[in-house]
């Protein structure tokens, strides 16, 4: 396991990730340069475009620790370049979570179990994570274009009536989440039996993130402290890690 | 066309340009780097492996892509759409980050301002993002040895079952009538079945479906 995390956190792994994020960075930069000087030129104040930058970094900042949070509970299993490369680019912590998860499966390891991994793992399971992404920019590299020309060729249409129901696509994604979710808690049900292995511990850690998620949601909707919004997932994920750590070493 | 008009199309065609341009190359960095790693310790992704697992992916996440570039894209613009979909956290952070820069802008969507407002915004938030990583990557690096620990094995042995434990709650208390037979029969499908517990990345299929159909169910009688 030693071998293993050293090579997935070793120094070249390090630079490479620095060189693919320093490309984008310039790529955000050149846009955010672009997109300046050309309100200036239709006009727009300065003051309107500043406020702008200061305002989307300030409201950036609080979810960006929450990120590295992320950052911290994948990079025990990934090492820390692949977690801090993944949580950068594309991604969000769920999504790379529970790709490893398939990965891991579809490669033969019983998980995503940091005793099992091997560099063969990490390197199938990190180009699933990748490639499995793509979807959307895939879109905007084939499709955006069209899409926005087409948006802004249709009339604009007026809302009719207040009572207009919305469409099934906002549901649909809750649905598919409750769908994922509900095979993951299943299966940690499922190992309690002796058929599959009477091993408490998953479910007993997804009780406690539950648990400490169902404080945060009390927090944020009753006491409305909303900054808590953006830790919730995070913290409840490390309170319940650190849990399993306790309860390891007491049992 | 007036004159503003026609600059601005030249100023998003030059965003598409570039846009793609570097997408394409972004891309192809980023599906280069698992093979790197590989080269340099001797080793190749399993392609068997790979497309098992895509394949189990692509069937959840390739319509959740189509959904959000269709419902996102307009709302983000088009530099804010190639920024965002190349840095990610799309839901949780560039959407809200653009409203609110938005609102106080005071810009409307579809107008040019509108557009340079949310590229901005999307920028911005990319690039401190990034800094904000990298100063916590820093500080990581001397906690390895610590986070490396025999003793910290548990912890990250059991993330999987830590995020859809919270993720769980969330969304099961949003949608408890969705939830409940779908839970329920996948429950008992791992008791009785065991095999099962290990081939969670295909019960994500039946139970996805599943969660949807009862969804789309209790829309359609508009209980949901």
């Amino acid at each position: 396991m030693k071998e293993y995390l050293s090579a997935v956190n070793s120094g070249t792994f390090y630079a490479i990730v620095a060189c693919v994020l320093v490309f984008i960075t310039v790529m955000c930069i050149v846009f955010c340069v672009k997109s300046y000087k050309a309100g200036i030129r239709l006009g727009m104040d300065k003051k309107v475009l500043k406020k702008t930058i200061t305002s989307s970094a300030t409201f950036t900042l609080l979810p960006s620790i929450s990120i590295l949070l992320g950052v911290i509970a994948l990079s025990g299993t990934l090492g820390v370049p692949l977690s801090w490369l993944r949580l950068s680019v594309i991604g969000a912590l769920q999504y790379e979570l529970n790709v490893a998860e398939i990965a891991a499966q579809s490669f033969g390891l019983s998980g995503l179990n940091v005793s099992e991994m091997n560099m063969t793992a990490f390197v199938t399971i990190a180009l699933v994570m990748t490639v499995g992404i793509l979807g959307g920019i895939i879109c905007c590299i084939f499709f955006l274009k069209k899409y926005t020309k087409k948006l802004n060729a249709a009339p604009k249409k007026e809302k009719t009536g207040e009572n207009k129901k919305p469409g099934f696509g906002a549901h649909a994604t809750t649905a598919m989440f409750v769908g994922l979710c509900a095979a993951y808690i299943g299966s940690y049900i499922g190992k309690l039996t002796p058929g599959g292995g009477s091993d408490a511990m998953p479910l007993i850690v997804a009780g406690i993130a539950a648990a400490c998620m169902a404080v945060f949601e009390f927090l944020i909707q009753k006491k409305k402290i909303l900054v808590l919004e953006n830790f919730s997932l995070a913290a409840s994920m490390l309170i319940a890690m650190a849990a399993a750590v306790v309860i390891n070493t007491v049992m | 066309m007036t004159e503003k008009e026609k600059f601005f199309e030249e100023f998003n065609n030059g965003l598409h340009r570039i846009g793609r341009i570097t997408l394409i190359l972004g891309t192809l960095l980023l599906i280069a780097i698992p093979f790197i790693i590989g080269a340099i310790n001797g080793v190749m992704p399993d392609l068997g492996g790979f497309a098992a697992g895509l394949a189990k992916v692509g069937v959840i996440y390739i319509p959740v892509a189509i959904v959000e570039f269709l419902v996102y894209s307009p709302m983000l613009g088009v530099g804010g759409s190639y920024l965002s979909f190349i840095t990610g956290n799309v839901t949780n952070m560039k959407i809200p980050c653009v409203m609110n820069a938005t609102d106080i802008a005071g810009t409307k969507a579809g107008t040019p301002e509108h557009e340079i407002i949310s590229t901005i915004s999307v920028a911005t938030s990319a690039i401190v993002t990034m800094l904000v990583i990298v100063a916590g990557v820093i500080l990581l690096v001397p906690l390895q040895p610590i986070l490396q620990q025999e003793a910290l094995t548990p912890a990250f042995n059991n993330v999987v079952p830590a995020l859809f434990g919270a993720l769980g709650l969330k969304y099961f208390a949003k949608s408890p009538k969705i939830a409940a037979i779908p839970l329920l029969l996948m429950s008992l499908l791992c008791v009785f079945v065991p095999a099962m517990i290990k081939e969670t990345s295909i019960l994500l299929i039946p139970s996805g479906g599943l969660a949807l159909l009862i969804g789309f169910v209790l829309y359609k009688k508009d209980k949901l």
